[in-house]
């Protein structure tokens, strides 16, 4: 054929890991083995209170040092990612598939569902992200619960109108209206051709959004309305810190760049898989 | 005009909006477990009193009936009374915003000089060392507690070195600047990195902008085509998501404030919540709503102003 | 036009021009002159390095691109210039226009000024005077209104009106050169041939000598004096345009002239069989509302009318093309043929009955009897799946076979129209635009239909391709004996494929009738509009046969 021969560029693929991502992975695939493994690592019991040993500074018998009441900070900062890790799931799955459902739905079909949809957006980003969910928990009581039922409720509207942006695109393209006219179900295009096509960039958004789940549950640990104490979260240990942290920095330090780690870790995720996207469709 | 339609069409929408809002905000406090009539009477007051409250306030109406004299109270300017400070919920918003505005500017002046200045210095060379380094700061920026950044701030500025107060809000303009310096800074190393991202991917995609090219081929120089095509073209998106971020520091302000008790109107929401103070909290949220809603308004005026394109 | 004023001195001569992008080569040894006053053509297919070609002589390339060999302006060598220099020839001895005037202009500011900025930059007169003169330009480029339309933002002009205006912008300074870069390709053809009159007109009233680069050998044929044939960034022939079209000695020049729309008439099938027709459409009118959405910027609010009460009959095994520009409500006949938008009045019938009624088994069926081919190859591919499993999906979704037995037969449909069997695994993107094209054609033919549609399935492809699909749908046509609907722009194309045609304008059928007629003897006037505006070879270079 004197047609362009297939590009020679042989397409990369879309699955490529790159370095970052990879000391991503590794970042993230670390601390879920150190949170499965917690009990077995940690030397301390989290719980256990030694009042002989309060505020004592980080050593060789405790490596991150101790708290106001003598508890092992690097115990509990182990047994916090437990929390953390659950939260950060928790906080992304819900509303990760319910947004993309109604996102699917509002954007394919259209009419009533996507007004009221539509209706329900503009509401909900004409408050404050954290305000809103803030207000809820306060409302609703504090505690773990709450706030993940607060966040499912305020977080599913941004995923469903990412997934409708995409899917909007995805309608007009050809493949979809040769669907149509070849008579395929709705619900085959929707889960066969729409649904693959519209993911990737919602799970880019997913990964990082894992980063504000994290922030946002280590702050209402902080300001008292997510985990209560004594359970050990990071958040939680910071609150717990602040009013010895003249004396003794390390009670806040350490849970402090535990979260940071773990944030880097989706944050390098989320950016290289938004980067493969964005390759992927200028490719 | 095109600008004055779009300005009645964004008030007709608006007003939608502000009725959603109130809706939710009297939805809002109805959520809460529990009689809010015991509420208003107090713990230990007897089940006449209750009763009497009850009727009093209207809360043994239908709801819906509730709603519209909710409604009606909100356009006479009443947005509740406080149950722990018995003064209207206004009074106490007037009292507490100043430091919560002044926050907020002194933020954006602290962070859009340095977010223009690496968006620059990034999509000068993508992918060059300087953008990568930058990029990677960025996201390590996005991924601090600013509430642990606050804590680590104070301890270190304020206390270890005395440079600055760790709490309050001073007095006069040169005491508020440095008593909000730390907090300003804990919140613009957070709202500098999303900034930058934004500018420096738009700026990299008015590169490769034909307008670009064809500027190039009729003779324009580098720095006029940065100044003059580039980046009146690529501040847009940025705009759009310096009102968000706007938005979100109002309402960020939450965290910045109780860590380092700034008495701002994040300080009485906190409060509130933790006093079970349901009046304030709906007065609030529905304060700072109708503020998101007048940003982004003032963004999409703006966007019209500099883009002839947008109509909506 | 004099191309043999052999005495003067060349205005730009390049020698021995190569780029590359790494390791890639894009052009070769490229060597070409040009006098002054003259107009060259540059053609070739996507590819060819013919774009890239002149952006190296602007020094417009990525600074990724390496660019060795002279491009020498009245003596100066291009390629060895500074920065400074640069800037002082671009706009001022050389100007430029593009492919896409829409996204070269500056979206943020008035056409005005935009005019006005070369000349302020390189003349040194004041923004008063320069805005004057743009619009002087603007009226010299034939825009109406001159005054009020300098005004205007990019977005508020049609495509031809930006390319006039980008035209405007380029000649201000009243340069040596206009290079343009397939300054009509994005233009439907009745602008396209205003546009290239304006071109003409130029080079007669100023003596500004251009370069024309395109795809399209008909248009350098009608307005180049010389003529540069490229592919895969060589120079493959050059000379005069004459001597080039009617004694081309490369074969692939050859090929390109062979494959020029409406040079060859492919033998079509046998004429309607005079019984009912498949296919009526009845009074179809067809409205969007304009109140927002994609469509928002067309008139003033309220409705607009796609189609406008269409009646046609289409019998079984007739080729009928539907021609029209972009707009015409061409291709929302086709999507309301196969039931992707609902009509607002009259009715599509298939063996007389209505199809909006049709659902359940009835609709499938329908399904099974009519179906298309989209017009983007890359777009009309489902990304994510294998050209085989693509194929493959209506058959087993339709129940005719299993899923493995689908394969097999999606593997048949694929040698069908001609692809290697080594493809089956690729997804769409691995494929050029002419395989994604004939992946197409297998899928819609997959469920056997009697009634094909063909949505300007070539538009997006090179000439030399296009000729190739063409040549596949005929023999498919006439093979599974199908009722064709051919729709495009290209009324040289559809009068060489279809026994009859029916002109589109503005949602309405201004002509009709047996397609020969309608190319050679044109009634309406906006049929012989189009006719006039076909960018065609010279007619003495002869029919098929080529003199050697």
């Amino acid at each position: 054929m004197a047609d362009t021969p297939a590009p020679a560029i042989a397409a990369p693929s879309v699955r490529t890991v790159t370095p970052v991502m990879l000391v991503a992975l590794s970042i993230l695939g670390g601390w879920l083995v150190l949170a499965l493994a917690a009990p077995v690592i940690a030397p301390y019991d989290p719980d256990a209170i030694d009042i002989l040993n309060m505020l004592s500074p980080p050593s060789a018998a405790h490596w991150f040092g101790t708290d106001q009441v003598g508890r092992d900070v690097f115990s509990r900062v182990l047994f916090a990612s437990r929390v953390d890790l659950l939260l950060c799931v928790a906080g992304v799955l819900p509303p990760l598939v319910i947004g993309t459902t109604i996102g699917l739905l509002s954007g394919y079909f259209g009419g009533l569902v996507d007004t009221v949809f539509m209706r329900i957006y503009d509401l909900t980003v004409a408050f404050p992200f954290f305000v809103l969910v803030l207000a809820i928990v306060g409302v609703l009581g504090p505690g773990l619960l709450n706030f993940i039922l607060a966040l499912t409720l305020v977080g599913w509207v941004s995923y469903a109108r990412l997934v409708r942006a995409q899917v909007l695109t995805i309608r007009e393209s050809e493949y979809i209206q040769a669907a149509r006219c070849l008579g395929y179900p709705p619900a085959a295009i929707l889960a066969h051709h729409v649904l693959p096509n519209a993911i990737g960039p919602v799970i880019a958004y997913a990964v990082s959004d894992a980063v504000l789940v994290m922030l946002a549950g280590a702050s209402f640990g902080f300001l008292g309305m997510g985990a209560q104490p004594p359970l050990a979260e990071w958040g939680v240990m910071i609150a717990d810190g602040q009013a010895f942290v003249q004396q003794a920095w390390w009670i806040c330090l350490f849970p402090g760049l535990a979260a940071i780690s773990l944030g880097l870790g989706f944050a390098l995720l989320g950016d290289g898989l938004g980067q493969l996207q964005r390759r992927g469709v200028t490719a | 005009m095109p600008l004055l339609q779009l300005l009645v069409r964004r008030l007709l929408q608006l007003i939608g909006v502000l009725a959603g809002i109130s809706l939710v905000t009297f939805l809002l406090v109805h959520m809460a477990p529990g009689d809010p009539a015991r509420l208003l009477a107090g713990e230990r007051a007897s089940a006449e009193t209750v009763a009497a409250i009850r009727s009093q306030y209207g809360l043994d109406l239908p709801l819906w009936r509730q709603f519209l004299t909710y409604l009606a109270n909100l356009l006479s300017g009443d947005i509740g009374l406080s149950l722990r400070f018995q003064r209207p919920v206004i009074q106490l918003i007037e009292q507490f915003m100043w430091p919560t505005l002044f926050l907020t500017a002194y933020v954006l002046c602290l962070a859009i000089p340095p977010t223009v200045a690496l968006a620059i210095l990034g999509a000068r060379r993508p992918g060059g060392i300087a953008d990568q380094i930058i990029r990677l700061v960025g996201i390590a920026g996005l991924t601090i507690p600013v509430f642990w950044l606050g804590i680590m701030m104070s301890r270190f500025f304020g206390v270890s070195l005395g440079w600055f107060p760790v709490s309050g809000y001073g007095v006069g303009f040169t005491g508020h600047l440095h008593h909000l310096f730390l907090p300003a800074v804990s919140t613009a190393i957070w709202l500098v990195p999303v900034l930058t991202q934004s500018l420096r991917a738009a700026l990299i995609e008015k590169t490769a902008a034909d307008f670009v090219t064809a500027a190039r081929a009729q003779g324009a120089t580098e720095r006029q085509i940065f100044w003059q095509t580039m980046l009146p073209n690529a501040v847009l998106p940025t705009l759009n998501l310096l009102g968000v971020m706007v938005a979100f520091m109002i309402g960020g302000a939450v965290i910045v404030e109780t860590v380092y008790a700034v008495p701002g109107l994040g300080t009485l929401m906190v409060n509130a919540l933790l006093g079970r103070d349901y009046y304030v909290v709906q007065g609030l949220t529905l304060v700072f709503a109708v503020s998101t809603v007048l940003i982004t308004l003032t963004v999409d005026l703006l966007t019209a102003f500099i883009d002839p394109r947008v109509r909506l | 036009m004099s191309g043999l004023r052999n005495g003067m001195p060349p205005l730009l001569e390049v020698k021995d021009l190569s780029v590359s992008f790494g390791e890639f080569a894009a052009v070769k040894n490229v060597s070409f002159a040009l006098r002054p006053g003259e107009i060259l053509g540059i053609v070739g297919e996507s590819g060819s390095g013919k774009s890239v070609t002149c952006r190296a002589v602007m020094r417009l390339l990525a600074a990724a691109a390496r660019a060795e060999g002279s491009v020498t302006l009245e003596g100066r060598d291009l390629l060895a210039l500074g920065e400074d220099e640069l800037c002082a020839i671009r706009g001022r001895d050389i100007g430029m226009i593009f492919q896409n005037p829409a996204s070269h202009l500056d979206p943020l500011r008035r056409i005005g000024e935009q005019v006005a900025a070369p000349m302020i930059r390189h003349l040194g007169i004041t923004r008063r005077e320069g805005l004057k003169r743009a619009v002087a330009l603007l009226d010299d480029v034939g825009i109406r209104e001159p005054e009020k339309r300098a005004r205007s933002y990019p977005h508020e002009f049609s495509g031809g009106m930006k390319q006039r205006a980008m035209i405007a912008a380029a000649i201000g300074c009243r340069p040596k050169l206009l290079i343009a870069d397939e300054p009509t390709t994005a233009l439907d053809v009745t602008v396209q041939a205003r546009i290239l009159h304006l071109l003409r007109d130029l080079n007669r009233r100023t003596g500004l000598a251009m370069i024309l680069i395109s795809h399209d050998l008909g248009v350098v044929a009608d307005i180049c004096s010389q003529v540069v044939v490229m592919r895969n960034g060589e120079v493959v022939e050059q000379g005069p345009i004459d001597d080039v079209i009617n004694r081309p000695r490369h074969p692939y020049t050859k090929l390109l002239i062979e494959s020029q729309p409406g040079r060859k008439t492919y033998g079509t099938a046998d004429g309607p069989d005079g019984g009912k027709p498949l296919l009526s459409v009845e009074k179809l009118s067809v409205s969007f509302s304009t109140g927002g959405g994609l469509l928002g910027g067309l008139g003033g609010g309220g409705a607009f009318k796609a189609l406008d009460g269409i009646d046609l009959e289409i019998g079984a095994g007739e080729t009928v093309g539907i021609v029209g520009e972009s707009g015409s409500g061409k291709s929302t006949l086709a999507r309301s043929i196969i039931r992707l938008n609902t009509p607002g009045g009259g009715a599509i019938r298939l063996d007389g009955q209505d199809i909006g009624a049709l659902s359940g088994d009835a609709l499938t069926a329908f399904r099974r009897r009519v179906q298309m081919v989209f017009q983007n190859p890359y777009d009309s591919l489902n990304p994510r799946l294998t050209i085989g499993e693509a194929v493959a999906e209506p058959i087993w979704r339709h129940g005719l076979a299993d899923r493995k037995t689908a394969q097999k037969e999606a593997e048949a449909l694929l040698e069908m129209v001609e692809l290697p069997a080594s493809l089956y695994d690729r997804k769409p993107r691995q494929l050029s635009g002419g395989q994604c094209q004939r992946v197409g054609l297998a899928r819609a033919l997959s469920l056997k239909p009697q009634l094909l549609i063909a949505d300007e399935i070539t538009s997006a492809l090179d000439v030399t391709t296009q000729a190739q699909i063409l040549e596949l749908l005929v023999r498919l046509q006439r093979e599974r004996s199908l009722t064709l609907i051919y729709i495009s722009h290209d009324l040289s194309v559809v009068s060489s494929l279809c026994q009859r045609v029916y002109v589109f304008k503005a949602g309405r059928v201004v002509e009709q009738g047996v397609a020969q007629q309608v190319l050679s003897r044109p009634q309406h006037p906006y049929t012989q509009a189009l006719v006039g505006s076909l960018a065609r070879l010279p007619a003495h270079t002869g029919t098929i046969s080529q003199p050697v």
